[in-house]
């Protein structure tokens, strides 16, 4: 017994040694992963946290300020569609970061905003709005979208992030945090090396990997505007989602009271709430019973949240072409500009509506901070 | 708990701490006891899904004991088939209509490997050599160890017996040598593995689906495939392989020699060889309770001496067939045992001819010359990777592919996969044969106390490093057989 006890000990004394070495090698030689002054997922790739849902996980520390700030979340169309770089010098006067992660569903949407309420203060969650681009990819089941085989059943990639390096312990209820979100910071410190290998495998193996999967090479913003889809393009994309979405036409109502609860909980911590309903190309609305069950259940959904206090809802559906679209969701490069402004446009006009409701109130003795 | 988990860690741990608290050989055994009892209740919610393992052992227990009791043959084929029947209708068999299947989930985890074993005594017993009666708990912990429980080894039951036996003595070396094997066996699981899994979900994906699959040339998609098989094996051995270093370490430190079932398949020369090195405590048991009885009566049957060779031949497709078809319930295990029943009858009947054409001491000679070594190592590599398609695909994904592929295309993959073995392992060797000249493991400075558990550090955190690359631990894969 004795015996094993002291060969645990040696080992578990070795363990942290080699581990105390590899963490001050890799600090002197690799600065530590930063998110940036402004968070952009969309930038995950070029930092030590290179996906985004990693990123969104390890940065979200900073966003605990009293600054006036905005969240974009959503999917992969909000973060070609509503780009942080393009929509902060519209609004100079707010701190815009975007969460935004490819392949999010409402749920993992919430998710997001859960990560980001465990590191703010009360006062800094009542600076905060957020910005949920909506469309009907994003109300995906959950037993659709995240019942695959490459994770454990049911895990969201948010979910992925929060057991990758045991921050979080599994249960039956769901995920737990093992290290305190205050100490968040000192946790990323702590598996730098594990960033700076996962990132100089990922780097090495690159090429191979693309080669493997299939994927072809990124293309250009002038390749992405110049493209025109064919009808069977069209249709490949339409049976994708068909398939996607798990193999059905109709939207559960579930994830739309999924998108209430969100709301609530962001409303309820004194936050706002832009909700973003974004726009399809005409070719794929038209032809997609997907999008038809969508607009039944957003129509009365979106009447009941816009009436209440902290919720705008912005339409983008107006004024888009096929032509606008790089492929079956996604804005081409050209038009994110556009689609920048117009939610600017929205948030400067609440920024002056915020500011002069909280004058007439300091001035009538009613605010207090 | 799977093996995989830091549970399961520190579950052994706490086994293997209990059965060195007490030198009595009583202690350890009612521990074990306790640690397979626990094992076993991890991996179900309800006391219901255990009902039929326990009646399944009740049966099997009652069996051998009767058999022991009054050894007839009739007894025996009484016992033989009531046990293989229940076992039939448990595994949920894909030809057995739902009518006849237990309206509930129960847990099937480690039902196979309580066959082997309870087979095992039921036909010892039938032969006498079973004397003492076996006592319940001795049952149970030899059928139900936690160790072996999902996937063997293997062990016979003297052995068995003879360990329980034996008190427990442990000195610093062996503690150090079941810590590292441990650790070897979770770095092939969840690093070697875990990778070739990765690499093989990734180009099979593309091979299975329709869309993907279509926009291969011909020559693309022979290579996918070449590449997924080879994957697929190695990601199998080290996956196996590493299962039972982790089982055999954890044994080690709780009192018990397991068998090994490994033993580099991947030198083998032939497929016959090939099995003798592969998952070796299943090929045992299918030499000794099937192959030999066959062979016997085939010999009794057949008398002639010209007709011996080729009644192996016989038995070997008839072993190697059931052997595969164990592997699974749906139809597409049945084409793997046809594969594996035609890889070693051809096998055998190649080396009977070539001993008739050649001689025995040309063709001894022959097959030791270096380039005959390393094409008989390429083709069967080649030919077992290929046949382990079969635990990959279903029976319309299998001909999906060898559809496509068609004969020449088939050929030209197995051809062109023995020879890139045979290039592939002749580099191998050349290079591990000159890394083993320099003995770093010899040296002083790579023996001391410190610099070892420094070595295993290192792994556990390569372990550590790699599992956080990917989403959920590997499983084990030969807990679904």
């Amino acid at each position: 017994m004795k015996l094993i006890a002291v060969q645990v000990a040696r080992l578990l004394g070795a363990l942290v040694a080699v581990y105390a070495v590899l963490l001050l090698v890799c600090l002197v030689l690799v600065p530590l992963g930063s998110g940036g002054p402004r968070l952009d997922t969309a930038r995950a790739g070029n930092t030590l946290f290179i996906t985004e849902p990693k990123y969104a996980f390890m940065t979200r520390s900073q966003l605990d300020t009293t600054t006036d700030k905005v969240i974009l979340l959503g999917a992969s169309n909000v973060l070609v569609g509503l780009r942080q770089d393009q929509i902060q010098p519209r609004v100079p006067q707010l701190e815009v970061h975007s969460l935004a992660v490819s392949g999010s569903n409402i749920t993992q949407v919430g998710q997001v905003v859960d990560l980001v309420h465990e590191v703010q203060s009360p006062a800094a969650r009542k600076h905060t709005t957020y910005v949920i681009g909506l469309w009907y990819g994003l109300f995906a089941d959950d037993s659709a979208r995240w019942h695959t085989p490459d994770r454990v059943a049911g895990d969201t990639d948010i979910d992925i992030e929060r057991y990758r390096y045991g921050f979080y312990r599994r249960t039956p209820e769901g995920p737990v945090p093992l290290l305190p979100p205050r100490y968040l910071q000192a946790g990323t410190v702590l598996v730098h090396p594990y960033l700076v290998l996962d990132r100089a495998t990922r780097d090495a193996t690159k090429s191979m990997r693309s080669f493997i999967s299939g994927k072809s090479a990124a293309t250009t913003d002038e390749e992405r505007n110049a493209i025109v889809l064919t009808k069977a393009q069209q249709d490949q994309y339409l049976s994708f989602w068909h398939d996607y979405m798990g193999s059905t036409d109709e939207l559960k109502e579930a994830q739309f009271q999924t998108l209430r609860r969100v709301v609530d909980g962001i409303l309820v911590e004194g936050g706002e709430v832009v909700l973003v309903d974004l726009p399809l190309p005409a070719w794929h609305s038209q032809r997609s019973p997907l999008w038809r069950s969508y607009a039944s259940h957003m129509e009365p959904t979106l009447a009941a949240l816009q009436t209440r206090p902290g919720v705008v809802v912005v339409r983008m559906g107006a004024d888009n072409r096929d032509d606008d679209f790089g492929d079956e969701v996604h804005p081409k490069p050209r038009v994110a500009p556009l689609w920048a402004a117009r939610l600017a446009k929205t948030l400067n006009a609440e920024g002056d509506a915020r500011q002069a409701n909280l004058a007439r109130d300091s001035a009538s003795g009613l605010h207090v901070e | 708990m799977t093996l995989t988990s830091l549970g399961f860690v520190a579950f052994a741990l706490v086994v293997a701490l209990l059965s060195n608290a007490s030198r009595s050989v009583e202690w350890r055994s009612w521990v074990l006891l306790a640690a397979n009892g626990a094992f076993i209740v991890s991996y179900v919610d309800r006391p219901l899904h255990l009902l039929p393992l326990a009646a399944f052992l009740l049966l099997c227990f009652s069996s051998i004991e009767l058999v022991r009791r009054r050894p007839s043959t009739a007894a025996l084929w009484v016992a033989l088939t009531s046990i293989l029947a229940s076992f039939v209708l448990l595994k949920k068999f894909s030809f057995l209509s739902d009518a006849w299947l237990l309206p509930f989930p129960y847990l099937l985890m480690g039902l196979s490997y309580v066959l082997f074993r309870a087979l095992h005594l039921l036909i010892d017993a039938r032969q006498g050599e079973l004397k003492e009666p076996v006592s319940p708990r001795d049952f149970f912990n030899y059928t139900c160890n936690f160790l072996t429980f999902t996937a063997g080894p293997i062990q016979r039951f003297e052995a068995y017996r003879a360990q329980r036996q034996q008190p427990l003595v442990l000195d610093e070396p062996r503690v150090f040598q079941a810590f590292s094997r441990i650790v070897l066996g979770f770095l092939k699981v969840a690093a070697v593995s875990a990778v070739f899994d990765n690499l093989f979900q990734t180009v099979s994906g593309r091979l299975l689906e329709a869309h993907a699959a279509a926009a291969f040339s011909a020559p693309a998609f022979a290579l996918a495939f070449v590449a997924a098989a080879v994957c697929y094996t190695v990601y199998l051995y080290y996956n196996f392989s590493g299962y039972v270093d982790i089982v055999v370490g954890v044994g080690w430190l709780c009192g018990q020699d397991l068998p090994e079932n490994f033993n580099q398949p991947f030198l083998a020369r032939s497929f016959l060889d090939f099995w003798s090195r592969w998952h070796m405590t299943l090929s045992d048991w299918f030499k000794t309770y099937v192959f030999n009885p066959l062979l016997k009566v085939l010999a009794a049957r057949f008398r002639s001496a010209k007709a011996g060779p080729y009644l192996a031949v016989a038995a070997f497709f008839v072993t190697f067939t059931i052997m595969g078809v164990w592997h699974g319930t749906t139809s597409v295990f049945v084409i793997y045992g046809l594969i594996l029943g035609a890889g070693a009858s051809v096998n055998k009947l190649w080396q009977v001819l070539a001993v008739q054409r050649l001689g025995k001491k040309r063709y001894k000679a022959l097959a030791e010359t270096a380039p005959a070594i390393y094409v008989s190592r390429g083709l069967t590599l080649a030919y077992f990777a290929l046949a382990l398609t079969c635990l990959w695909v279903d029976l319309a994904q299998l001909f999906a592919i060898f559809g496509r592929l068609g004969v020449l295309g088939t050929a030209a993959c197995y051809f062109g996969l023995a020879l890139g073995a045979a290039g592939a392992f002749f580099v191998w060797d050349s290079l591990s044969g000159r890394f083993a000249r320099l003995q770093l493991g010899e040296h002083a400075a790579f023996r001391g106390v410190a610099a070892r558990n420094l070595g295993l550090a290192l792994q556990i955190l390569l372990i550590a490093t790699v599992a956080s690359f990917f989403h959920k631990a590997p499983e084990f894969v030969y807990r679904a057989f």
